[in-house]
């Protein structure tokens, strides 16, 4: 509904009074987390570990991936790397080496591995969760965590070494060669470091 | 240098996030289509003037940097063969024009980065994806903007304490333990305290967000986008 504040005939203000449509406090919390852990992939892009055999350094962010699917659930861990890609096209400093921009996503060699990762965290809390109910992380078998982010990693590599394909007119192999053989070790280290962190006591709010 | 949003008044900066948005996908799909020596020269002439036009220049490719290494090897890997002849010379510069092609969509990029305000652009989410789900995407793309340098500082003060520590002689798994567990902890914390404070200011589905409008401007912009999208699919 549209007031309109008349004096002496002309209309001096005007409000606009409609009705306000609350977010309720559990979905609040929900979006606020996957945003938070959006930014935290992002900000996993500036810490890097040089690793051995690797050429580029080894940044955390598939680690990242992993456990927004294992903490958040297959659904708001999916949203979580949605936030972060539409962020980082839109200008968030948040992929390799803090660059930005749609083409990132359009054109850049390491595209696919950046459209997988929304999949492949549906994925892994999919696999985790059995469904989109949230179980309690530390009563998960050691297992179906391996299992889980093992497949998360086969999801983000095909999609990764397909783009990369694409990208530069490789051929598979030579993609694979190129953007994969050196990298998978690293990612056998951060599976080793996520199952650290979901079997310690030491994520408060989980 | 970061790339990121420089406030002017350039011919850029006037227009509609909706109708760059969309020249970039018409851009790149031209580029797909015509990755040959000519159509090459033709795209680096309107890609340097897109980004001239926002007051950007080869400065503003600099973040892309870590992009290189890969452009500059991938010719080398398809031009190797095993056995004769070695290095076959068509496949290499075959790659050579797809990783140059890479710079250009880039470059575009570049430009609406440079352009574009945080908040134009979730207003921009907002009126294209209809309903919850575009004020959800919305607000979790600002938040994202809002929380990187606060998330990105919480993780450099942890490695400079582990490192303080003699963490350095840890292995690697221990020190990625270390840094996401903190860095876990940290967003979980930020995100509880502003999901309860988001509750507490009313937080709605139907914000008031800036306005943005179509100009004459936009139409042209609009009209080559499409044209190269056209372009690129016959």
């Amino acid at each position: 509904m549209i007031l309109k504040w008349v004096y002496r005939g002309a209309v001096v203000m005007e409000t606009r009074t409609e009705a306000v449509d609350l977010v309720g406090d559990d979905a609040a919390i929900n979006l606020a987390r996957a945003a938070l852990f959006a930014a935290l992939v992002g900000a996993f892009a500036y810490v890097s570990f040089p690793f051995p055999f690797s050429p580029a350094p080894v940044t955390l962010q598939v680690l990242g991936v992993f456990l927004a699917g294992i903490l958040l659930g297959p659904v708001w861990g999916g949203v979580a790397l949605s936030f972060y890609l539409v962020a980082g096209a839109l200008g968030a400093p948040v992929f390799s080496g803090g660059s930005a921009g749609l083409g990132t996503l359009l054109a850049e060699p390491t595209l696919g591995y950046l459209w997988s990762y929304p999949i492949a965290a549906a994925l892994v809390g999919g696999i985790v969760h059995r469904g989109t109910t949230l179980r309690n992380p530390r009563e998960i078998g050691v297992a179906t965590l391996v299992g889980a982010m093992v497949a998360g990693t086969v999801v983000i590599y095909t999609f990764g070494v397909i783009g990369m394909a694409v990208v530069l007119s490789l051929t598979l192999p030579e993609a694979f060669l190129q953007g994969a053989v050196v990298f998978l070790p690293a990612e056998a280290a951060k599976i080793v470091a996520a199952i650290g962190i979901l079997r310690s006591d030491a994520i408060a709010a989980a | 240098m970061t790339l990121s949003y420089v406030p002017d008044d350039t011919l850029a900066h006037r227009l509609d996030p909706r109708s760059k948005l969309l020249f970039q996908v018409g851009f790149a799909a031209a580029a797909y289509a015509y990755t040959t020596p000519r159509g090459l020269v033709v795209l680096t002439a309107v890609a340097a003037a897109v980004l001239g036009l926002a007051g950007g220049g080869p400065r503003s490719l600099w973040s892309y940097r870590f992009a290189l290494p890969f452009l500059l090897v991938a010719p080398l890997v398809a031009g190797a063969t095993l056995g004769d002849p070695w290095f076959r010379t068509d496949r290499a510069f075959e790659t050579s024009l797809a990783s140059y092609r890479v710079l250009l969509v880039l470059a575009v990029a570049a430009a609406y980065v440079r352009s574009t305000p945080v908040r134009d652009s979730r207003a921009a989410i907002q009126r294209t994806v209809p309903g919850r789900a575009g004020v959800v995407l919305g607000v979790g793309v600002a938040l994202v903007f809002r929380f990187l340098p606060l998330l990105t500082h919480d993780l450099r003060t942890t490695r400079e304490a582990i490192a303080a520590r003699g963490g350095d002689r840890l292995p690697v798994h221990v020190r990625m333990r270390l840094v996401a567990t903190a860095g876990i902890n940290r967003a979980f914390e930020r995100a509880d305290r502003l999901g309860v404070a988001l509750s507490a200011r009313c937080f709605a589905w139907n914000p008031t967000l800036p306005p943005l409008a179509f100009g004459r401007l936009d139409g042209v912009v609009l009209a080559v986008s499409v044209g190269l999208l056209v372009v690129a699919v016959v």
